[in-house]
């Protein structure tokens, strides 16, 4: 199954982006501001680009074959490893900003 | 009044766990699930007996939680469903100890026991319901009942996962459908929904004005966010399941663990949200009682 890992590395991909984007959007208010833009609120456009990013990675990979070998997408284990650490990693980094700045206030 | 709350929830929590391991071990014994080389009786019994004994300790810690506070344990729902747990626990446990031949009392036994599953579950996002909202919308009994739901049925695709059998693969997609369904409409857009018109307003005040207001700066502020993760998840899980074909699914044993992995991540962060949800809950009610 040479696709089997495809949506998993999409999902992986988009976890990864979406954390960044909170990660910055807690520190920037600029940037906050402007994701509250967006939809009205931050939240809301959070959880609407985690789902284009998924849907864009998913199509990406689906259709470029090159794209799949470039990023070993076929490799489930590889991609299944790398989306428990990025989660994580996102969940404990996420937590670790959120106290740190509690802590400053 | 907290502490003691957050005790049963544990209690309950670790009961949950024993709970699976037992069904598992019945499942094992009634050739559901593939055997292992170690003596499947013997555990059934002892983590059934482990069980009883975790059920029993949280029925009468939260008996002595609404006793502290003057109130009857039948008066709520939660109570109710306990006591239920309870006496279907009795039955599961005492009758297997005394009984010398059991035959009989199998097909009962074996009824209870997966009744008991369900039971347990909704009375645990029940109790997580009465610790934090009692004057929110019903919209959280919907979102954490559905996640109580969703954690018992990525319980069932681990198990699928760990002893694939014929029908394994037909099984583990409808359960992964499931999942997808109660963790994106029952958790993301029921929970975002009152996150978005009611927590805000409500809630959030009372938490910020009251002893504990991490509670919403870290907790809450980490729970909205990293639960966006979750669905996303789920349905890579789901869409990858729904593409492979049974040979691979069988025979590719690595497939499987990492699949198997991802399902224990998602569970994971069920369980995870529970427990961010009830420390927010219990700040919410501490709040607006002080």
């Amino acid at each position: 199954m040479k696709k089997s890992a495809t949506f998993i590395a999409s999902a992986t991909i988009a976890v990864f982006l979406t954390g960044c984007i909170i990660v910055i959007h807690d520190i920037s208010p600029g940037f906050k501001q402007l994701l509250v833009s967006l939809t009205g609120h931050h939240w809301t456009s959070v959880s609407l680009i985690i789902i284009v990013l998924f849907a864009l990675f998913s199509g990406l990979f689906s259709s470029s074959e090159s794209m799949r070998k470039f990023l070993r997408v076929y490799n489930i284990g590889l991609w299944t490893t790398a989306m428990l650490i990025v989660t994580l990693l996102m969940i404990v980094g996420i937590l670790v900003e959120l106290t740190f700045r509690f802590l400053a206030d | 009044m907290y502490e003691n709350w957050i005790g049963h929830a544990l209690i309950a929590i670790i009961s949950l766990l024993l709970m699976v391991y037992a069904l598992t071990t019945g499942a094992t014994l009634r050739g559901r699930i593939k055997r292992g080389s170690g003596n499947a009786f013997k555990f059934h019994k002892k983590y059934g007996i482990y069980f009883g004994t975790f059920i029993l300790g949280s029925f009468i810690y939260g008996l002595w939680i609404r006793l502290q506070r003057g109130e009857s344990i039948l008066l709520s729902v939660h109570g109710k469903l306990g006591l239920v747990i309870l006496l279907l626990v009795v039955l599961q446990v005492i009758p297997s100890l005394i009984l010398k031949s059991r035959t009989r009392y199998r097909g009962l036994h074996k009824t209870l026991g997966y009744a008991l599953a369900p039971v347990l579950f909704i009375d645990a996002s029940w109790g997580l319901y009465n610790g934090v909202i009692s004057g929110t919308k019903n919209l959280v009994l919907l979102h954490s009942v559905s996640g109580g739901l969703a954690s018992l049925v990525l319980v069932w695709i681990i198990l699928e996962l760990l002893y694939p059998k014929d029908r394994s693969l037909s099984r583990v997609r409808v359960a992964s459908y499931l999942a997808v369904f109660f963790v994106t409409a029952g958790c993301w857009i029921a929970g975002g929904y009152n996150y978005l018109t009611s927590y805000g307003s409500q809630v959030k005040p009372i938490i910020l004005e009251g002893p504990y207001p991490w509670a919403h700066e870290i907790i809450m502020e980490m729970k909205e966010h990293v639960f966006v993760f979750l669905p996303i998840i789920v349905l890579a899980l789901s869409i990858t399941l729904s593409i492979l074909d049974k040979d691979n699914f069988l025979d590719d044993a690595k497939l499987r663990r990492a699949l198997t992995m991802i399902s224990f991540l998602a569970l994971f962060m069920v369980l995870l949200m529970f427990l961010t949800g009830a420390i927010i809950s219990s700040a919410a009610k501490v709040g607006m009682e002080v």
